[in-house]
């Protein structure tokens, strides 16, 4: 990588102020808090209706040799097939979708989740890439462990691109892309709330 | 000693026995007795249009390279090399010249024919290439851009083995002006469960959806089931439902339902663009055929279309115990691209492993495979009556069609299944 790219790699510190970082870490870690509490509908709340919510799916692209030598040849984008892609992310959603996923959680008959699995998610790393207005570019990390009875215990881990929207009322996702870091899907869904 | 198959699924399969899901010598008889035997489903035309072009692909547990070849064919080959039986393919899909087997650098063409063996000119005596090529799966066939493989060289032809099933395929293929093509790589993840329940699942087994998934589907789409829907076995093994919509039906009605709700948030565009296809679709596939409403469909042994959700997967088995299952978005031909990624999202919303529905569907799968594992049940095995003797044929569609609540559909996959396994055993 080149020193002009390590450079611009780096968060501006006129734009992101302690007291702003300290607003967005207390943002996730509300968001994790209430996705462990089971309050769906609490956190569709911290959604836009604008919402656009990606996990891309993951694939074993070939290795272009001329590639060879650079950081390019191995970058994640490269296996990533979102919604732009020609290919099949594993989760493209808009607002309605997710309402519909927050009901479902509210019914008895929502087998999969009956009795509820319990997860508890580390949310780090929390990096504000820029800030365009009212708009946030943050990434974080996440580990979650999901536990459901009758199942064995699972680790989910993955990153957060998001872009947030800053309002009256405290911070909206307005994009929200989900880069999971399994390489074999063994996971018993991939339909959380993440 | 070996076990007697008529003890496992009784001569009108109305009772199976919990093994034929869990056990481990019935699971080395499904992989000489079917997945040694049947036509499997590899991959679209659509993936390898170029040469060079490759996906993997499973037969059972035997990983396969689909490829094209310079000659425009369809090649289909074991990967693993003849040297030391490494993969010479690690990428999923790809565009390539050649295959390269990491370990000695053995170098096959991508029809797998071996053209170099680097450490062949120190030695003096030089190895038959011609006979150290890639294993070629024996028989390759595509019907309508969907490419089949088999590992039996005498086995009928493919469009034998497809059958009327044919017929109801065409219901979909052919409403559209240039077909259907696969939208890029399948989801790909493991499941806990036994191959067979995906496949039982998507043969005929409608009826779950107004229990299993009454939290997601609403009421009236699961009482235009029952009222309208239709199960045909084509074939034994083969199944295919839908809604058979009346004459009158509103052109929406039959183009997209609640399972198009990728199209109807889609705008009006995709949507003018399907009402088209359906005003079109007597035409096309014929009156009968054009009031058809696909729900799901199966082809022996592993092989479905979720024709409501615009999907195809199969159904690999990983031993007894574990499904890897495949689902590729499957969208028309001639559409624009971006109305193709508004349609994929009628699959991916609701199923793959990230789905609404499909995570109780996983569920119900791995707690079956629970319950075909337990102990002292083995007096207690599945029922699969419903519905016993109500199927009849129909002068207009072929084979035999019955209410989606007849099991019939399963009782079918499981006699041909016990003629499979009675053949493996000699």
């Amino acid at each position: 990588m080149s020193d002009e790219k390590m450079e611009s790699d780096c968060y501006d510190p006129a734009k992101v102020t302690p007291a702003l970082q300290l607003d967005v870490e207390q943002f996730y870690y509300r968001e994790a808090r209430l996705l462990d509490n089971r309050q769906y509908q609490s956190w569709l709340a911290l959604c836009s209706e604008a919402i656009h919510y990606v996990m891309p799916a993951r694939t074993n692209p070939l290795v272009d040799n001329s590639e060879r030598g650079n950081e390019s040849m191995i970058s994640i984008e490269r296996e990533l097939e979102g919604a732009d892609s020609t290919g099949t992310p594993i989760r493209n959603e808009t607002y309605p979708y997710l309402m519909l996923r927050v009901e479902r959680s509210f019914k008895p008959n929502a087998w999969a989740e009956n009795p509820p699995a319990r997860t508890r998610r580390i949310v780090g790393n929390i990096e504000i890439l820029d800030v365009q207005d009212d708009r946030l570019s943050v990434t974080s990390a996440f580990h979650l462990h999901y536990s459901r009875p009758g199942s064995e215990n699972f680790l989910y881990a993955g990153q957060r691109r998001d872009v947030l929207l800053r309002g009256e009322d405290g911070y909206k996702i307005l994009d929200r892309v989900i880069i999971m870091d399994v390489a074999e899907i063994v996971l018993p869904t991939l339909g959380l709330f993440l | 000693m070996s076990i007697s198959i008529a003890d496992v699924v009784n001569d009108d399969a109305t009772l199976i026995s919990r093994r034929a899901w869990s056990d481990p010598e019935l699971y080395e008889l499904e992989k000489r007795g079917i997945f040694g035997k049947a036509w499997l489903f590899l991959a679209h035309e659509s993936q390898i249009r170029e040469s060079g072009d490759f996906v993997q692909a499973y037969m059972g547990e035997t990983p396969i390279i689909v490829s094209r070849g310079p000659d425009g064919a369809v090649y289909a080959n074991i990967n693993s090399c003849s040297h030391r039986g490494l993969p010479v393919c690690r990428s999923d899909h790809g565009n390539t010249t050649k295959f390269v087997c990491p370990y000695h650098n053995w170098n096959y063409d991508v029809t797998g024919k071996l053209v170099a063996i680097p450490q062949e000119r120190h030695v003096k005596g030089r190895p038959d290439k011609s006979k150290l090529g890639l294993k070629a799966v024996p028989r390759v066939e595509s019907w309508n851009g969907m490419i089949f493989g088999s590992f039996d060289p005498e086995i009928e032809s493919l469009d034998d083995f497809l059958g009327d099933m044919r017929f109801y395929l065409d219901a979909f293929f052919a409403r559209f002006p240039q077909g259907i093509e696969f939208y890029g790589a399948p989801q790909r993840w493991k499941i806990n469960a036994n191959w067979k329940l995906p496949v039982e699942n998507q043969l005929g087994d409608v009826n779950h959806g107004p229990f299993l998934h009454a939290a997601v589907i609403p009421p009236e789409a699961n009482a235009e089931v029952f009222e309208l829907g239709l199960s045909v076995v084509p074939k034994p093994g083969h199944g295919a439902t839908f809604r058979l919509m009346p004459e009158d039906a509103p052109v929406e009605s039959v183009a997209w339902g609640f399972e198009g709700m990728a199209t109807l948030l889609g705008g009006a565009e995709v949507q003018d663009y399907l009402r088209e296809i359906q005003a079109q679709a007597k035409e096309r596939v014929g009156p009968l055929r054009s009031r058809m409403k696909g729900l799901t469909y199966g082809v022996y042994p592993n092989l479905s279309f979720l024709w409501s959700n615009t999907a195809f997967k199969v159904s690999h088995p990983r031993g007894p115990g574990q499904v890897e299952y495949w689902s590729w978005s499957v969208v028309p031909a001639d559409a624009p691209d971006d109305f193709k990624k508004i349609m994929r999202g009628n699959h991916t919303a609701f199923f793959g492993p990230g789905g609404i529905l499909e995570q109780e569907d996983s569920e119900a799968w791995v707690q079956q495979f629970q319950g075909s594992k337990i102990d002292y049940a083995e007096d207690r095995p599945y029922f699969y009556g419903l519905g016993l003797g109500e199927e009849q044929e129909r002068s207009d569609m072929p084979g035999l069609v019955s209410v989606t609540a007849n099991e019939f559909y399963a009782r079918h996959f499981f006699r041909r299944w016990r003629g499979a396994l009675e053949a493996a055993q000699g």
